[in-house]
């Protein structure tokens, strides 16, 4: 049975979610080269591993994933967030991750519930 | 002594520290001295002699005469009577005094909210994803419009982009709920790119909206989640 928290405020932990994140984005996207037909594929598949692996976690808190895949080509890309939430409880964390033909860059937010 | 006068505690401790620095070491002899005088002077003669010490008891005189006549009868009870006098000093300001006659700070109170008995939004106030589009893509058009991709400068202009559509948003947002809001802004290019978002959160109360804009020069993605928190 998975665990529950309950009582003390569980704060979010970027350390272990951009561990997580890594490990996924490796283990779909690790070796291989960008490829128009399979990125579907991949952002769908970067996303639903890491948010399963969060939730495995069995902390008291909603999940927000977002994945961004792009060829390297000499283009700019910035990425920006802006959250209103509690500060205490809440968090994020942004991984950049790169190979030789992509960018990726995920991002997860989790945002307490109350039990 | 000369300038205006403090405080009932703080002049009775200005003057309890001259007496003690008078006498240095213990704090007995000024005590005991001053229960001397009483023990060999009735109590109505007090104020004859002595002086030097007659202001301390003179102080006590000048307290509302509950205090004082707690105060006056006697003197074994003079260095028991100058703590009583700081507690009374307290006392009678209304505020919580420390031994050393400096004022502690109030105790913070906790605020009780009232429990409101509601588990989930109220009938219309939902995160709507319709509305939240609107001001999405209005915002995107209206701030990107004509606006030239430049490295230096996008990074900027990206952040200050997802900070307005917070501010905006967070005048129409219902309450008890929590937003967050992600704006992804790229060179338009030859690249092509995917941005993928999947999220655990309650179908009932939460949602979720995204808007696109796109130019010459650059292209922007907008996400935008809205989560119900009691």
């Amino acid at each position: 049975m998975e665990e529950y928290h309950s009582g003390d405020e569980v704060s979010f932990s970027p350390d272990d979610a951009s561990n997580v994140v890594k490990e996924c984005i490796e283990g779909i996207v690790g070796g291989v080269d960008y490829s128009q037909n399979k990125v579907n594929q991949w952002t769908a598949s970067i996303v639903e591993h890491t948010l399963t692996q969060l939730v495995k976690q069995g902390k008291p808190f909603k999940y927000i994933v977002n994945c961004a895949v792009m060829q390297k080509s000499g283009a700019g890309l910035h990425t920006a967030n802006s959250c209103y939430w509690d500060t205490t409880t809440d968090g994020s964390c942004t991984v950049r991750w790169e190979n030789r033909t992509m960018y990726c860059v995920v991002s997860v937010f989790a945002v307490a519930i109350a039990l | 002594m000369a300038n205006q006068p403090l405080p009932l505690s703080q002049e009775t401790l200005a003057q309890f520290n001259r007496s003690m620095s008078t006498e240095p070491g213990t704090s007995g002899p000024p005590r005991r001295r001053l229960g001397s005088i009483s023990t060999r002077r009735s109590s109505k003669d007090q104020s004859k002699d002595q002086p030097h010490h007659r202001p301390l008891f003179l102080r006590s005189m000048t307290i509302p005469s509950s205090e004082s006549s707690f105060l006056s009868p006697t003197v074994s009870n003079s260095h028991i009577s100058m703590g009583k006098r700081f507690s009374f000093a307290g006392w009678h300001q209304g505020g919580r005094v420390s031994f050393s006659g400096l004022y502690l700070q109030q105790p913070i109170q906790e605020v009780y909210v009232e429990n409101t008995y509601r588990t989930g939004p109220e009938p219309g106030c939902h995160f709507s994803a319709s509305r939240t589009q609107q001001i999405l893509q209005a915002t995107l058009d209206s701030y990107l419009k004509g606006v030239c991709y430049s490295p230096d400068s996008c990074s900027q202009l990206c952040q200050m982009l997802a900070d307005l559509v917070l501010s905006k948003l967070k005048d129409v947002n219902p309450p008890r709920y929590k937003v967050v809001c992600q704006v992804v802004v790229g060179q338009s290019g030859k690249q092509g790119i995917r941005v993928a978002s999947r999220s655990l959160m309650n179908p009932n109360t939460d949602n979720y909206t995204s808007a696109v804009f796109q130019n010459h020069s650059l292209f922007a993605v907008a996400l935008v989640h809205g989560l119900y928190f009691e």
